[in-house]
């Protein structure tokens, strides 16, 4: 029985998807959470001066989706055979490339010139991610509702919380997007799911 | 196609660029495991006639007894567990997994100063990259390194797995502009050695063409 601590920013940006792991799983770990001013002190603490940090029985573990794809494996939410997490694997690192490529705009401190990227990034770059991800889902959801396989797994997690970040931008986002509007719906409705959305902290981030 | 066929005797074609970039992972990976695969290379003119044969109009993909699989590191990764190179157990395969994004993360920062566009702007991200931000990636590497290593050359629990064979084809590119860029780095630079002296990996060296990427 590995006991299990989660290092991170009061916010949910990159540790949420292995909070949602947790939570699918009924599992219990003790949920750091660091204000922005308590950080500087405990940088050192981490391998990489970075968080999200998993610490389990007490050795440190860095980068947020090894985390979460460890977390899911313990949890069996990975995918039931080493293809499958192959293809679960594939669907999160399409659904982080389109994270990858919004992250730099959220950032950006002219307002003018983050609206003018945004407004670029709904027209031209965030279509063709859609369009991959569905592609995905069709390739290997068999007919279902999830990504992967018609179980939950950690890529349905991922895709959940990433589409939130989406639709803070633009809430039509998915309106030409049937199979991604009713994958979050299914997200939404597992029962320790909706409980866990029902109680965690709302933050900024 | 039904699972036990796949855990028999999976056929395997890789399809990816004539060079090794982040496809070459996975050669490496079949070689330390004398795993035979086809090895589909496509010139850069002749790349557009495939694009869409692909699930995501990109390249490397691993077409597994005719399924399709996208994602470099997604494929790597299914090779490595295929072939146990990819850590012994679920908390040694996470370790693993975060020493290889810690070599994507050191590939993404490359990136921008080989392939854009304007060659003044190139040259000062270049500058930048090999001045500030290696070291950085390179120190982060070797403090995992030191974390998971168990005080061998491994990254990972004294063994060879996929994150050694990573590590080594991505400087690989990184030597080539910069022959000096691992001097501070004696772990590292052993750590690439002993991959080398793997037979398997010697022999595959010996006979692949070199290439700038």
């Amino acid at each position: 029985m590995p006991s299990y601590k989660l290092y991170y920013f009061n916010g949910r940006g990159r540790a949420e998807v292995a909070r949602l792991i947790f939570a699918a799983a009924g599992e219990k770990y003790e949920d750091v959470r660091y204000e922005r001013d308590q950080w500087p002190a405990h940088k050192a603490e981490m391998p990489l001066g970075q968080m999200p940090v998993l610490e389990v029985d007490g050795v440190k573990l860095p980068q947020s989706l090894s985390i979460a794809r460890f977390l899911a494996k313990q949890f069996h939410l990975a995918g039931k055979d080493n293809f499958e997490q192959a293809q679960v694997d594939a669907v999160v690192d399409t659904i982080y490339d389109c994270l990858t490529k919004y992250v730099p705009i959220r950032f950006e401190t002219d307002e003018a010139k983050k609206e003018e990227l945004t407004k670029k990034f709904l027209a031209e770059e965030l279509p063709k991610h859609l369009q991959n991800f569905e592609t995905l889902g069709k390739l290997y959801g068999k007919g279902g509702h999830f990504f992967v396989g018609k179980q939950l797994t950690w890529a349905d997690l991922l895709f959940f919380d990433v589409g939130a970040i989406i639709l803070q931008v633009d809430s039509n986002a998915f309106n030409n997007h049937a199979w991604l509007k009713q994958n979050r719906a299914e997200v939404e409705k597992q029962p320790k799911i909706a409980e866990y959305l029902k109680n965690r902290p709302q933050t900024q981030f | 196609k039904n699972s036990i066929q796949t855990t028999l005797m999976p056929s395997y074609k890789l399809s990816y660029f004539n060079g090794r970039g982040v496809g070459e992972v996975s050669r490496l990976i079949f070689a330390a495991a004398g795993q035979k695969y086809e090895d589909v290379r496509y010139e850069v003119d002749q790349w557009p006639a495939y694009k869409a044969e692909m699930p995501l109009g990109q390249m490397p993909v691993l077409e597994v007894d005719g399924i399709k699989l996208p994602q470099s590191a997604a494929i790597a990764r299914f090779l490595a567990k295929q072939f146990h190179l990819a850590g012994k157990d679920n908390f040694e395969q996470a370790k693993v997994d975060a020493v290889v994004d810690t070599i994507y993360d050191t590939y993404k920062a490359w990136a921008p100063s080989r392939f854009g566009e304007d060659p003044v702007k190139k040259e000062a991200l270049s500058k930048k990259f090999f001045g500030e931000e290696l070291p950085k990636q390179l120190q982060n590497l070797e403090t995992l390194g030191k974390l998971y290593g168990n005080g061998g050359h491994f990254f990972v629990g004294n063994q060879l797995t996929w994150a050694d064979l990573f590590f080594h084809t991505i400087t690989e590119t990184l030597l080539g502009i910069n022959a000096d860029c691992l001097n501070n780095f004696p772990w590292l630079k052993q750590n690439r050695a002993e991959v080398e002296k793997q037979p398997k990996i010697a022999e595959y060296l010996k006979n692949r063409s070199k290439t700038e990427l």
